[in-house]
């Protein structure tokens, strides 16, 4: 009951450059540029400060060095480094950024600025470090989790330098709101700080703190007792954000690649998750982003050289040679394909031009394109024209139901339908696209010119679109056709935009049915 | 060799074959893809980033990829190193998550059989026409030999009844996140066991088994806020007149932009940081409990359904794996890491770990350090070579 298209076949094989660029000289990028070159390839690893973390000899490092420009597509990018004033070219096949992150105290969210007796995390980590006996039988407050939200790692240095003031037999007060143990190993490490002798005031609303000179009072009300509680600690200890490397944001700009929340590289999509970004052959690890500790930073490193290795393998690449094709008479150079490639594979010279390597083969410049140059291998729009025809079904008594399924959700959880014989409508037939964003108005409106009684553009969730956008573009075509159906008084409940997951199979069956009801009750598409 | 084929063991058995390492994945259960592939999307108007999806895209490429040799319904009974491992299978316990055996009936009632499929339609090749599984398809080798074993067994679900006064599978309508889980799968909806309607008052207990001092479980089991909160806000999303509370300790952080989540989560759902512990059953049906409030006042809950989020808690193959392989179990009884810095190494040569078998994880984690185990064993492989 499928309509799809018939791939094409014809390949050709490219060679690409393997070498790769990794940015950002701490414990990640040196673990992942030591992985990469593990796996043969060449790597050249730069560091904005003067300081790299001991690597391998065989991996070209560049200290004080920062990326200022790049251009190209995965397998032939051309990177212009900065050293000192200097400007450096290079050929890379890949790019990894490994930015790590910095810790930034929060005192002033406490009101509070740091003194001898009032010290950042970073701050009491050195001084126990160096001499731990000198804090002996004090008293000491951590204050964590009030005005943003913590996270494991932070918990893990407080409670970490908790039980070594406890060792110094120091009275340890922790005031936190949600104690964050979400990681491996903390829930005994809290308990064993309260087993010490450590009290937590587990509070909703932050304590209120006061300096006079030396003496430092720290008031809260007790969440069992229902009474302000007064300490006077000798020392208050301010918990610090993990907050990622100022030079992310250039990074995304000149990488062309999305940034995610709170100034992290790549944006919260499953289809990122782990290393991907949205653009093919650019990664980014560790502390670029996530908020994480070392452990998982390690285990992106680990990752990326997979990845790397998928991309580049020896050199050789073999492609669709009309994955995605620009028809160089139509195009005018307008640029919207340029525009609209979540994923950076379009540039140009004296026409648009899509890189078979970096190209997903989503379709939305195909769509986009004012000209209609683009033609999409596997999708091309005769033959997505011929399918939509392929899909009128010319009975009277069962509603005619055109659905275009992106082949990433909706088709699955219609196969998923399918597959456990849930409900179906008789007259429903599905076309497959590869991304939502491939739906030309002209298909939309095509199908209801030959007949259909109605169609349904059927998307991934907002924020689950591998090619970002693809939803959306689909959701605007939607919404114009059903300004177009209202001006010319055609029933708009006859067209309809859902969003679906690959393992929604039942939903899909609701929602088709439920559209075979609506247009049951409509009658006959007056088209017909 | 993969033991086991939730995420962790398709994740890393992908990653080997995109390197044309050929890789045998063994599964004691009649289905790829492990309790993940249960999980039912938690999209809102957006997508929550919860990964279930992604179970389903990776179990696809698994099941379509030459590579990869399938051994449904089988486990490891013995191994020995001569050179390579030398693996002996033997029959799995096939525990399909409802008990359910539907053999010959697939054909005329699928749905009903979908759990013994994990609710996906790509283990549905592994079975003929009566609902078997077929030997032709899931391998029927008695003996391997392999290069290297990666480990990834998995946990089992915390086994709600250890908590007796929550009375799960006593009363109806107290049930677990797992069970929630399937529901939605299956039927897309939530609806209560006893009459079938979806409820209006409902309130998740978190901390079921993990952080429990009394049952030995110092864990957070890591997964159970973002999947609570998520189906929280999933259903409050479906079902805007929904009343849904979460008792809790601590909520931990949810996703990438987890502030902005957690926000948006105080603003739709009512919190209560407490952990009731009784529950009783009322005339009509309802569930009751009773706290102390935010204020310190008793209060008295009654919701249509309560929902355990029950945690992660060691595979129950675990001890037997460790005579079978030689490699030891942390003091909580998962598989023993290396260290911190090398989380998916065994102290054996040779052996790997991958995903929960290690340690809670969510399917994102679980997924790098799979990606993370394939790496090493790739490494591994290579330089025997």
């Amino acid at each position: 009951m499928n309509t799809e298209t018939k791939p094409t076949v014809e390949m050709e094989e490219i060679t690409i450059n393997t070498d790769v660029l990794v940015i950002g000289g701490g414990p990640t990028g040196v673990k992942a540029a030591a992985e990469i070159t593990d796996n043969g390839y060449k790597v050249t690893l730069i560091e904005k400060t003067d300081a790299i973390a001991a690597g391998e000899k065989s991996i070209e490092a560049l200290s004080g060095t920062c990326l200022v420009d790049t251009r190209g597509i995965p397998g032939d990018f051309t990177v212009r480094l900065e050293k000192k004033g200097e400007i450096i070219e290079q050929k890379v096949g890949a790019i990894v950024v490994a930015t790590d992150a910095y810790y930034e105290p929060l005192n002033e969210d406490y009101g509070l600025t740091l003194a001898d007796n009032v010290l950042a995390q970073s701050e009491i980590e050195a001084a126990l470090d160096s001499d731990a006996a000198a804090f002996g039988k004090k008293t000491v407050a951590f204050v964590t989790g009030f005005y943003h939200e913590s996270n494991p790692m932070a918990l893990e240095r407080i409670l970490s330098s908790a039980l070594v003031l406890q060792g110094q037999g120091c009275t340890v007060y922790v005031y936190v709101n949600n104690i964050k143990v979400a990681a491996d190993g903390l829930d005994l490490l809290y308990k064993e700080v309260r087993d010490n002798g450590g009290t937590y005031f587990k509070l909703e609303t932050p304590p209120e703190i006061t300096r006079d000179g030396a003496t430092l009072t720290v008031t809260s009300e007790d969440p069992v007792l229902r009474r302000p509680l007064e300490i006077s600690p000798d020392l208050i200890v301010v918990e610090e954000a993990i907050l990622p490397d100022d030079l992310n944001e250039g990074l995304a700009e000149i990488l062309r690649i999305h940034t995610g929340p709170q100034g992290l590289l790549q944006k919260n999509n499953v289809h990122r998750f782990p290393v991907s970004s949205n653009r093919e052959g650019i990664f980014v690890i560790g502390s670029a982003r996530q908020t994480c500790g070392l452990s998982a930073a390690l285990t992106d490193a680990e990752n990326v050289a997979l990845e790397v290795e998928n991309l580049l393998g020896d050199g050789k690449r073999t492609v669709a040679v009309d994955q995605a094709v620009v028809d160089r008479g139509k195009c005018v150079i307008c640029l919207t394909c340029y525009r609209c490639c979540p994923h950076g594979a379009i540039y140009w010279d004296n026409r648009a031009i899509i890189s078979p390597v970096a190209c997903q083969g989503c379709g939305i410049c195909a769509s986009e394109c004012p000209m209609d140059a683009i033609q999409l291998g596997d999708f091309k729009d005769e033959n997505m024209q011929k399918a939509v025809k392929e899909s009128i079904v010319a009975k009277d008594d069962e509603p005619n139901i055109v659905a275009f399924c992106c082949q990433n959700s909706a088709f699955e959880a219609a196969e998923m339908a399918a597959e456990f014989k849930m409900p179906l409508p008789a007259g429903l037939r599905m076309i497959k696209v590869p991304c939502a964003g491939k739906i030309d108005i002209d298909f939309i409106m095509n199908a209801f010119v030959e007949g259909a009684d109605g169609v349904m553009v059927m998307a991934c969730h907002a924020g689950n679109c591998k090619s970002d956008q693809g939803n959306t573009y689909a959701e605007w075509r939607v919404a114009d056709a059903r300004r177009m159906m209202a001006e010319t008084g055609f029933e708009t409940e006859r067209l309809r935009f859902v969003t679906l997951a690959s393992n929604m199979g039942s939903e899909f069956s609701s929602i088709v049915v439920e559209m075979e009801k609506t247009l049951q009750k409509l009658g006959p598409s007056p088209l017909k | 060799m993969v033991i086991g084929g939730g995420i962790a063991g398709l994740t890393a058995a992908w990653e080997m074959a995109r390197k044309n390492i050929a890789v045998d994945i063994v599964e004691k259960a009649g289905f790829l893809g492990g309790h993940a592939i249960q999980y039912s999307c938690k999209a809102t108007d957006e997508c929550q980033q919860c990964g279930a999806c992604s179970v389903e895209a990776m179990l696809k490429n698994v099941v379509n990829e030459p590579l990869i040799t399938v051994h449904l319904g089988f486990q490891v009974e013995k191994v020995s190193k001569n050179g390579q491992f030398e693996v002996f299978l033997k029959a799995g316990d096939i525990d399909n998550p409802n008990n359910e055996n539907c053999t010959g009936a697939y054909e005329t009632a699928p749905m009903d059989c979908a759990a013994a499929r994990g609710y996906s339609r790509h283990n549905a090749k592994f079975y003929d026409k009566k609902g078997r599984l077929d030997p032709e398809k899931t391998g029927k080798a008695e003996k391997l030999a392999v290069d290297a074993i990666i480990l990834a067994s998995g946990f089992q679900p915390f086994a709600a009844e250890k908590k007796p006064t929550y009375n799960y599978g006593i009363f109806d309508n107290v049930i677990t996140g797992m069970d929630l889980e399937r529901c939605k799968r299956a039927y897309g909806e939530l609806f209560r066991p006893s009459d079938k309607r979806v409820p209006e008052k409902v309130a998740f207990i978190q901390c079921v088994g993990s952080r429990d001092e009394r049952l030995g479980n110092l864990w957070c089991s890591q997964a159970c806020c973002p999947y609570a909160l998520r189906s929280a806000e999933a259903l409050k999303y479906k079902y805007p007149d929904m009343d849904i509370t979460v008792f809790y300790m601590d909520i931990q952080n949810t996703g990438k932009d987890y502030s902005e989540f957690y926000e948006k989560c105080l603003g739709n759902l009512n919190f209560v940081r407490t952990i009731p512990v009784d529950m009783y059953k009322t005339e009509d049906d309802k569930i009751q409990t009773r706290f102390m409030d935010d204020e310190g006042n008793p209060a008295e809950g009654i919701f249509d359904l309560v929902v355990l989020s029950i945690g992660i808690t060691p595979g129950a193959d675990n001890k037997e794996l460790t005579e079978i392989l030689g490699i030891e179990l942390d003091k909580d009884g998962f598989f023993q890491a290396a260290d911190m810095l090398s989380p998916t190494m065994s102290a054996k040569e040779g052996i790997f770990i991958a995903g929960t078998a290690q340690g809670p994880k969510t399917i994102d984690v679980s997924m790098a350090h799979a990606g993370q185990a394939a790496r090493e064993a790739i490494r591994f492989v290579r330089e025997a070579k």
